[in-house]
């Protein structure tokens, strides 16, 4: 057991836990915030995208004490009111079918939109290209995006 | 159906027939956790699917569980559409779970629409009608003198009353039968596009599936099995896991599926992640026998030997045996489809306690009735003291149609003594199945110049409904999807069973996944053989309206008749799913050393849209999943799937999705199922495709789409 701490959607946070546990089940078991998803655990699918330190981090496989001291966003630190730019277009456009995927491709667009308001479509496709959705909300991932970035 | 559980319904509620539903979660309604509980005191229900509060406000049950198909919305739709209120300003709500009260809630084969459409136009309309009968006693009139508009009763004096101010007095009367329902012209949300009300939910982490369950002093639970489907245990390390911080117990299990049972051994923790470290300390030893044996190419050898057997004849018309025995040429060619997993996004999980008489479970699934009888039939724990707590799914496909995992989930809760969360990983999803059940198809016709004189169609593959015993006869579900609307004078359809050790259950579409592509390609083997238009060959052979008006109009949007842009090949293919008929045509190009799709446009006919943009979304979603499985297949190695995660079994990307546009014909017909019917055209629509392109034909699933 090891004591780590760090911010997480504006809040200080310790935990004590195995330092080799991976951030995305302290986030969901131990500090309750279950808008981020388990789905593959080897990083392949992007369903426990947070951000750290502004970054897209995938939470499945990055253990607890790599967090020691970041600033971490969860889904349901991204806006106060689903207000984000990205939620604004997911709402929009009607994105999600089952929804369970949709906090990783949010948090992936919104981290790909922070550093390139105006990406092309080769570099949404690169970044969205890596986020897996079973449901095939691709054709409105593709539009919300495009909507989002005003292009 | 709908007057016996209009009558079972009034018999439950209080003698005074105002039926008080109790207890209530204030923030349930915010975050639309489908909490299981009704309503508010104040609210007062007309029927079970219908509360008004006292207040004013219209709470609309949804009675289906929502895996991502859209009936959290359309449900209530349907219901405000007769009962004549916005239903921008109603409250949705998941309903409990209640055979009593609603009947089947299992959300399977597309059918809730389909299935639920007129008991539900009649629940509305029947509360609209109290409603009007109330106003009509309050203002002393006939109720033909009273209208219903936006949750109000109007009269001809220009009075008006809501239908808060109604309720209480509405609900002492006797509900109709056979209320007047609108007709389809009188529509006014029916048919339009309106945003589905649990999309907002999914934008800012408020949904809650069954893995974000949690109950205090729950434990959590991970289960080694045997890769190789029924391995049987010979030892595991107990003493050493049990040493590990958190964990809590070892404990062997097991579940059943389709009458077999898979044995494993749990370990439960008071974390997911030390139930994780425990359970890879175990070092399970087991004993595979003679299942390490088979593998892709002994399944293969096995189905090219059954093939020749004639098997059973599951549709006949004419004589086609007789017609190949005198033609000089038979056209024969064999076509082959691998298993498939259904990587619901959300793995398999159940949350289950099971008392002293009485037992909870929380979770998502496809089946909370079922989950219930399952659970009182083992534990004989009377099915009013079993509470379903159904939330919504990542994903089913048909996965969590099953209570297998429930099943696992309540073994361990009844042998620790505590509530228990079993968390299967993607691993377990992945290779322990059950799933979409491989093929092999075998087609043969005999052609006379452009004219198809008989065609045989031989599905060879294991069979969900009969996966163990001795009973070798075929049954009909294997046959799915083949088209016996070709008015071919002899036809022949045909099964031949076989029983492997691979365990199968329901996919997307299920045989409407595999057998499709197996006859639209064929057919389109004919037309090239007959040197006809792929389209013009199909339409000589189709009386059926909606097949040939599908057709029509996919071939007028993609202007198939026109001159075709240089390095673009074209396929279509046709197919009916859950009544739903649709046709495809995807365009793909050469990109470096592949062939891709570029474009797929598909023309659908499914009856009255409930919602198009739902209908829209779940043809996306289909057409995703069948051109996914064209590149993906599971491989059988020693006994096992050899693909172990996603990284592995390549679902589809957002890079490889391309261009979709769907046109739905306009219908009166009563509606039918949307939710699976867009999958089935995609693979011969494909192979049709790049045949035409590299005159390379492709039989066998996934693609090799290099040229």
């Amino acid at each position: 057991m090891a004591s780590v701490k760090f911010i997480i959607n504006g809040q200080r946070k310790e935990v004590d836990v195995d330092p080799g546990m991976p951030l995305l089940w302290v986030i969901r078991d131990y500090l309750g915030l279950t808008g981020t998803k388990y789905a593959c655990g080897i990083s392949v699918c992007g369903a426990c995208t947070v951000h750290i330190d502004g970054d897209q981090v995938r939470s499945c496989v990055l253990p607890v004490s790599a967090a020691e001291g970041k600033n971490i966003t969860t889904i349901e630190g991204l806006s106060e009111n689903n207000d984000h730019p990205v939620q604004k277009a997911w709402i929009e456009e009607q994105v999600p079918q089952c929804g369970y995927c949709q906090s990783g491709q949010l948090m992936a667009a919104a981290a790909l939109l922070e550093k390139n308001p105006h990406p092309s479509d080769e570099e949404i496709a690169q970044t969205m290209g890596a986020v897996l959705c079973r449901c095939g909300a691709y054709p409105r991932i593709k539009k919300a995006i495009k909507r989002a970035s005003g292009v | 159906m709908t007057v016996l559980s209009r009558r079972q319904f009034v018999q439950t509620a209080s003698a005074s027939s105002v039926f008080l539903v109790l207890g209530f979660v204030p923030d349930t309604r915010k975050s639309g956790n489908p909490s299981f509980l009704t309503s508010r005191l104040s609210d007062v229900d007309l029927n079970q699917f219908i509360s008004i509060g006292t207040d004013g406000q219209i709470t609309l049950f949804s009675h289906r569980p929502e895996m991502g198909q859209g009936t959290y919305q359309s449900i209530p739709m349907i219901l405000a559409e007769e009962l004549e209120v916005d239903i921008n300003k109603v409250e949705i709500r998941p309903s409990i779970a209640s055979n009593e009260l609603y009947g089947s809630q299992m959300v399977v084969g597309s059918r809730s629409i389909q299935t639920e459409f007129d008991k539900l136009r009649k629940m509305g309309a029947s509360a609209r009608e109290m409603l009007k009968q109330a106003a009509a006693n309050t203002w002393n009139i006939d109720t033909k003198d009273c209208q219903a508009v936006d949750g109000k009763i109007l009269n001809k004096n220009g009075d008006s009353l809501t239908y808060g101010e109604l309720v209480a007095e509405a609900a002492r009367l006797k509900p109709q039968q056979d209320p007047p329902l609108k007709s389809t012209s009188e529509f006014k949300i029916l048919g339009k596009p309106i945003p589905r009300r649990d999309i907002p939910m999914k934008t800012n982490g408020d949904a809650k599936f069954g893995i974000d369950i949690s109950v205090p002093g729950m434990l959590y639970a991970s289960i080694e099995r045997s890769p190789v489907f029924l391995g049987q245990i010979k030892g595991y390390n107990q003493d050493e896991v049990l040493k590990i911080p958190g964990v809590k117990h070892v404990i062997e299990t097991k579940r059943t599926v389709y009458d077999r049972e898979r044995v494993g051994v749990a370990v439960l923790a008071d974390s997911y992640w030390a139930a994780l470290q425990g359970r890879k300390a175990l070092n399970v030893q087991w004993d595979n026998q003679e299942l390490e044996q088979v593998s892709d190419a002994t399944i293969e050898k096995d189905s090219m030997e059954a093939a020749k057997n004639a098997g059973d004849e599951l549709f006949g018309r004419g004589n086609a045996g007789a017609v190949f025995d005198s033609s000089e040429q038979v056209i024969e060619a064999i076509y082959q489809t691998p298993y498939q997993s259904h990587v619901p996004m959300e793995p398999m999980n159940a949350t289950v306690n099971i008392g002293d008489g009485s037992a909870e479970f929380w979770g998502s699934t496809q089946n909370p009735n079922g989950i219930r009888s399952f659970i009182s039939g083992k534990y004989g724990i009377p099915e009013d003291k079993v509470k379903i707590n159904y939330t919504f799914m990542g994903g089913g496909f048909g996965r969590r149609s099953m209570t297998d995992v429930v099943e696992e989930a309540a073994d361990l809760s009844k042998k620790s003594g505590s509530t228990v969360k079993l968390i299967w990983t993607r691993e377990d999803d992945q290779t322990q199945g059950p799933f979409r059940a491989s093929s092999m198809n075998v087609c043969r016709a005999v052609l006379e110049g452009s004219k198809v004189t008989a065609l045989e169609h031989k599905v060879v593959a294991q069979e969900i409904r009969n996966q163990t015993g001795d009973n070798m006869t075929a049954g009909h579900q294997i046959m799915g999807g083949i088209n016996t609307d070709y008015t071919i004078a002899n036809l022949s359809v045909r099964g031949v069973l076989r029983k492997r050790h691979v365990p199968i259950s329901y996919w997307r579409a299920v045989y409407h996944s595999t057998n499709p592509f197996a006859h639209e390609s064929f057919v389109d083997e004919l037309a090239h053989q007959a040197s006809m238009d792929p389209i013009d060959f199909r339409l000589q052979m189709l009386d059926h309206p909606r097949f040939v008006r599908v057709l029509e109009v996919v071939a007028e949007k993609t202007n198939w008749k026109g001159a075709k842009p240089e390095g673009v090949g074209r396929g279509v293919a046709i197919a009916e799913r859950s009544g739903a008929h649709f046709a495809m045509v995807i365009e793909v190009t050469r990109q470096g050393d592949t062939v891709v799709p570029t474009k797929i446009t598909t023309a659908l006919d499914l009856g009255i849209c409930i919602n198009p943009d739902t209908v829209r979304a779940q043809t996306e979603g289909s057409i995703v999943m069948g051109l996914g499985a064209c590149y993906a297949g599971l491989n059988i190695e020693k006994g096992a799937v050899k693909q172990q995660n996603l990284n592995t079994y390549q679902l589809l990307r957002y890079d490889q999705c391309p261009e979709i546009e769907t046109h739905i014909i306009n219908s009166d017909a009563p509606p039918d199922g949307a939710g699976e019917s867009g999958l089935p055209t995609v693979a011969p629509a494909l192979a049709n495709a790049i045949f035409d392109l590299t005159g390379k034909r492709i039989r066998k699933l996934p693609m090799d789409l290099k040229a």
